[in-house]
Order: structure tokens, then C-alpha cells, then sequence
């Protein structure tokens, strides 16, 4: 019950905080994912002009431009380099000393305003792409939206303990923003962001697939556009819940350790 | 009073890295760093009882706040142990961090983004408070800070006093039985020094938990607290209580004597703890068992025009202190290891 209260405390936090900067809000929950998807649809629009053919891979143009358009917005929600970089900068300049104090985890305090901020900006971003799928006739399916909204939000806790990985490093190195940026260019391409995983030739599609990071995007996406079924879904979970296993555990290594040496900077 | 804080040997070293001057030695430190450990706490044995003020005082960088992140389980200690309300801090149990509380001054602990009305909704949640008793408590602590109406203003929007009461309030919302108050009232003006000062008095005595105070401002000190820690590069170098330590510190008065006309005999106070001596002022410090001595030689002229006598700040005294306990040899110098 504790933990159900903290979690809807905090969630609450990052709900009330965004509401108080109202342009900043809207331009993350609509303008950006809305011109990442233009820009990609703009894009699969002149490769299939340029191809002079029908098809690619088997799927018509009007299956990419839909991807495109669905990718843009599950990849604003499943990324979190914003809650990072603070996670790394409440460590780095000691901020983090205040959470330390109160009897609730680094962890908790930011899954859950992670959770809650993510809740928020997917209620107005995911409008616009169900809106153009209502008044378009495209390949989208949006009885499939729970399910992938569902495996979404799942992946959103496995790249949240991701983070909280790096963040710890900060105990060590101080500044570590760097990696937070290589980490994302990596899942750009993992997440099937930039074009959709099953255009990898075998073998490297099946790893791909297997990893977490590809029901950031890619599984979700596909299953709604209907390029996946149900079985790609349900191994989404599954490489999910690996991923959570084996970064909970470094996490928690690397979070033991770190305690050990911080210093309580800037106290 | 049962003893609430216990340390054994508590120590904290610190290690830091050491980059001598140039372009080239930064180089060189990309792939080799030479590292210099500090003595920011030396091993240190304390016993604490319940109910009590302690006021932590000490230069900067003394280690007053090292022993405050160590007693609170911010940071782990080198060596040694403690105990605070049974348990060891370095565990950072839910169940002892829900009996403590740390205010630190110079931090903002509550959300600067949002009213503080939705950050003690959020404590609620953390300490697992129910809401009309969060709301009872901030009505009665806003009440007695007279602050009521700042509440549902945006923290970044509150002038430092105005945030101070509301960190204040967070930090005591779920009634610590320990809280460890570092500078409370730094950067504030004297009337919010008061004001701070006036509610701790109240808090004390209708909560009575166990405070450990540092501060800078001595009156905070010499007002509040019970007993007196000195500690001074990373020891505690006096253990009693402020009245003691007044006097073991052979504290000095200050004289200013001025005269209605210009005398030569004033001259003769030159060799008597004279900050200055002219024909007309007579500028003094002197230790308070040679006051009554120097006293009756002012008497002998028979032109003073004005004398006031002025007891020498907290801060002097410490000073004063140190200087005389280093001089000989009884505190701890060269830490550094």
C-alpha cells in the first residue's frame, strides 16, 4: 500500500510540475514526436519514389508511412534521457542528498514520476495518430492500441532501470552525459526508430527482436500497423522481463557501490 | 534520559584528486591521477541523550557536517559505528528515516516547481501520513510561522525567510524524533533569524525531539542549545556546555572609554590589551578577571565623558579558544594523511 502511495505521490509530482509550464508541455507531448514523424514519413515518401516500386520487404508504402508516423510518437513516450540527465545532475551536484534523507527510493521517486509524466504526455500525444487513423484509411488496427500501449509502458520501466544504471555511475564519475547520449544513438537504431527491424536481414533480425529494446518501438508499432501478430507481442514481454532481471541487477550493484563512495556533495 | 545518538570511532576519510597546474599535467592526469586522502571526521566516540539541543560548532570544513551526513546515513562511514534511535544509519531503513529529518540550509529539499501545499501532499505520501492529518499539521506549524498565506505560492517564487519556513514545516511534518538542523538561519536577516529561532524554542518544548544544530550565527548557538560540541579539524575538541566553555575560553570584555578632554596619562593603557590608545579614546580588550583592576585605574580621571563595556561575539570566543588550545599543543593539527 506504501509503495501504491509513493508511487501515486510522485506520479502526481510530475503531473502537477508539467501542468505549471504549459508550452514546454505541449511542445514535448505534440510538436516534436509530430515533426519526428513528419520527417520520417517525408522520408519513406521519397525512398518509395525514388524505388519506382510498389513494395518493399513485402509491405506497400502506405504500411511504412504508417510506421513511420506510430514510431515517432511510441519512441517520444519510451524515451526517458530527460529524467537521466536530472537523475545524473541530482547525483553530480548533490540535490540527491534531500531524496536520500526520506524513506523512499532513488529508484521509486523516479519510475514513478517517469510513469506519471509519460501517462500524461501519451494521453495528448497519441491523439494525433489516432486521429489521422480515423479519418485516413491506413493498415492500422486500433483494437490492437491496449495491447501495445501495454507493452509500451512495461518497456518504459525496463529503460527507466537502464537509467538508473547510468545515473549511478555518477557516483564514480561525476559527469557521465555522454553516455546517456551514446546509450540513446544505440537504441535509435535497436528500437527500430529510424526503420523498422524486419527490414535487418536473418540473422541479426531474430537478435534484434529478442532484445528489450525493440518493444520500445519497433514490436508495439508493427503490431498496431499490422506487420506483427500477437506471438511477436507476447516475445516482447518475455525479452523484456530478461532485461528487467539482468539491469535490476546490475542496478543494484552498481547502486551499493556507489553509496559507498559518494561523498554527500554540495551538503 | 536514554541515550538516543552513540558513535564508536566514527571516522570519515575523504579522497580527492590532485591536478597540479598546466595544460600538460592535465594530460598526464587523464592517465594517471595522483589522489590525497583527508581526515574530514577522525575517529570519534559520542553518546547523546534524548531531548536535548546540541549545537555543533567549528570552522568551515571542520567537519560538522561530515558528522551530521554520517548520523543521518547520507554518507558511510571509514571506520567505527553508530547508533541513532537504535539504528545503524548507514542501513537507511524506511522505518529510520521516517524518525528523523535533516534540514539542510543551504539546499532546497522541498519541489521548487510546484506550491509547497503539493510538495506536503507528496511528504504525506513519503512518510506515509494520511492527508487530513498532513493538512491538520501544515495549518498548525503555517499557524505559528504565520506563513498561511505563502502556502499555495510556487516555492521558486518565495523570497529565502519565506522558503526557509516552508523547508522547515516539510522537514517537521512527520515529527521527527531527531532532526539535524545544519545552518537553518544562514543568509537570513536578523528579524528572520528571530523568527526561526522563536519557532524551534516552541517546537522544543511542546515536541521535545533530540536537535542537532550547526550554525554559523553563535546566538543561534548560545540560545538554543543544551550542550556544546566544538570541533575542529575533524575532532571534538570541547564536549560541555556553553556556559563552561565561555569561561574555560577566558573570554574578554571590550572597554571604550572616552574622554572630555585629551590626557597624557591615558598613554599609560597602552600595555593593557589596548586594540588603541589616544589622548581622548581608550580602545580595550581585556580578559573579564582583570576588568575590575583596570576599571578602578579608569577611575582615577576625573574627565570621562563616556565608558561602555561590550561582551566579546560567540564567534570571538571559539576563536579565541582555538587559538589558545592549539598554542598549546591540546588540539589535533596536520590531519592530512
Amino acid at each position: 500500500m506504501s509503495f501504491w502511495r509513493k508511487m501515486y505521490g510522485t506520479a502526481k509530482l510530475a503531473v502537477v510540475s508539467q501542468f505549471e509550464y504549459r508550452i514546454n508541455l505541449f511542445v514535448d507531448a505534440v510538436i516534436q514526436p509530430l515533426i519526428g514523424s513528419l520527417i520520417e514519413m517525408a522520408m519513406w515518401y521519397a525512398i518509395f519514389s525514388s524505388l519506382g516500386q510498389l513494395t518493399l520487404a513485402g509491405y506497400t508504402r502506405d504500411y511504412y508511412l504508417v510506421y513511420a508516423l506510430w514510431a515517432s510518437f511510441f519512441s517520444r513516450i519510451s524515451a526517458n534521457w530527460m529524467y537521466e540527465f536530472r537523475m545524473i545532475d541530482e547525483i553530480e551536484s548533490g540535490k540527491i542528498n534531500g531524496l536520500l534523507l526520506r524513506p523512499i527510493s532513488f529508484y521509486e521517486y523516479y519510475l514513478g514520476q517517469y510513469l506519471g509524466y509519460k501517462s500524461l504526455t501519451g494521453v495528448f500525444s497519441f491523439l494525433i495518430p489516432i486521429s489521422v487513423c480515423l479519418v485516413v484509411s491506413s493498415p492500422v488496427q486500433l483494437i490492437r492500441l491496449p495491447l501495445a500501449v501495454s507493452l509500451l509502458f512495461y518497456y518504459v520501466i525496463f529503460i527507466h532501470t537502464v537509467s538508473f544504471c547510468i545515473a549511478s555511475l555518477g557516483f564514480f564519475f561525476n559527469k557521465i552525459h555522454s553516455v546517456t547520449i551514446a546509450k540513446n544513438i544505440s537504441i535509435w537504431l535497436l528500437s527500430g526508430e529510424i526503420f523498422p527491424l524486419d527490414l535487418v536481414p536473418d540473422p541479426y533480425k531474430k537478435i534484434l527482436l529478442w532484445l528489450p529494446f525493440s518493444s520500445g518501438v519497433f514490436v508495439p508499432t508493427g503490431y498496431l500497423t499490422g506487420r506483427l501478430q500477437v506471438s511477436d507481442v507476447v516475445l516482447g514481454f518475455k525479452s523484456v522481463s530478461l532485461g528487467l532481471c539482468v539491469s535490476g541487477l546490475v542496478a543494484a550493484i552498481v547502486w551499493r557501490q556507489g553509496r559507498r563512495v559518494y561523498s554527500g556533495t554540495g551538503a | 534520559m536514554p541515550l538516543i545518538i552513540e558513535t564508536e570511532n566514527l571516522s570519515r576519510v575523504f579522497k580527492s584528486y590532485k591536478k597540479p597546474k598546466g595544460l600538460l599535467n592535465s594530460l598526464k592526469g587523464f592517465f594517471s591521477r595522483q589522489y590525497e586522502s583527508k581526515i574530514a571526521l577522525a575517529p570519534t566516540t559520542l553518546n547523546i541523550e534524548g531531548g536535548q539541543v546540541i549545537g555543533l560548532v567549528g570552522a568551515n570544513g571542520a567537519g560538522k557536517t561530515t558528522l551530521i551526513k554520517l548520523l543521518s546515513g547520507l554518507i558511510s562511514p571509514s571506520t567505527g559505528t553508530s547508533k541513532v534511535l537504535g539504528f545503524n544509519p548507514n542501513d537507511r531503513k524506511n522505518e529510520y528515516l521516517k524518525k528523523i529529518s535533516v534540514l539542510l540550509g543551504q539546499k532546497n529539499q522541498l519541489w521548487w516547481d510546484i506550491a509547497p501545499v503539493d510538495s506536503y501532499d507528496l511528504l504525506g505520501k513519503i512518510y506515509d501520513i494520511e492527508a487530513k492529518e498532513v493538512d491538520r499539521r501544515v495549518e498548525e506549524l503555517a499557524e505559528i510561522f504565520s506563513c498561511t498565506d505563502q502556502l499555495q505560492t510556487q516555492l521558486r517564487r518565495l523570497s529565502l525567510g519565506e522558503r526557509m519556513k516552508m523547508e522547515i514545516i516539510g522537514a517537521l511534518l512527520h515529527r521527527p524524533e531527531v532532526l539535524f538542523l545544519d545552518e537553518p538561519t544562514i543568509g537570513l536577516d536578523i528579524v528572520a533569524q528571530n523568527v526561526i529561532r522563536n519557532f524551534i524554542e516552541q517546537y522544543m518544548a511542546r515536541y521535545k525531539p533530540t536537535i542537532i544544530l550547526t550554525s554559523h550565527y553563535m546566538d543561534d548557538i548560545s540560545r538554543l542549545s543544551d550542550r556544546l560540541l566544538l570541533i575542529s579539524e575533524g575532532k571534538i575538541v570541547y564536549d560541555g556546555n556553553v556556559d563552561e566553555f565561555t569561561l574555560r575560553a577566558e573570554t574578554k570584555q571590550k572597554l571604550m572609554i572616552v574622554l572630555g578632554s585629551p590626557t597624557q596619562e591615558a598613554m599609560e593603557f597602552s600595555g593593557i590589551g589596548a586594540i588603541s590608545v589616544g589622548q581622548k579614546l581608550i580602545d580595550l580588550s581585556v580578559p573579564a578577571k582583570g576588568l575590575g583592576e583596570v576599571i578602578s585605574r579608569i577611575a582615577k580621571f576625573n574627565v570621562i565623558q563616556e565608558i561602555r563595556i561590550e561582551e566579546s561575539g560567540f564567534e570571538e570566543v571559539i576563536h579565541e579558544f582555538l587559538a589558545k588550545n592549539v598554542r598549546h599543543g591540546k588540539v589535533g593539527r596536520g590531519l592530512t594523511v
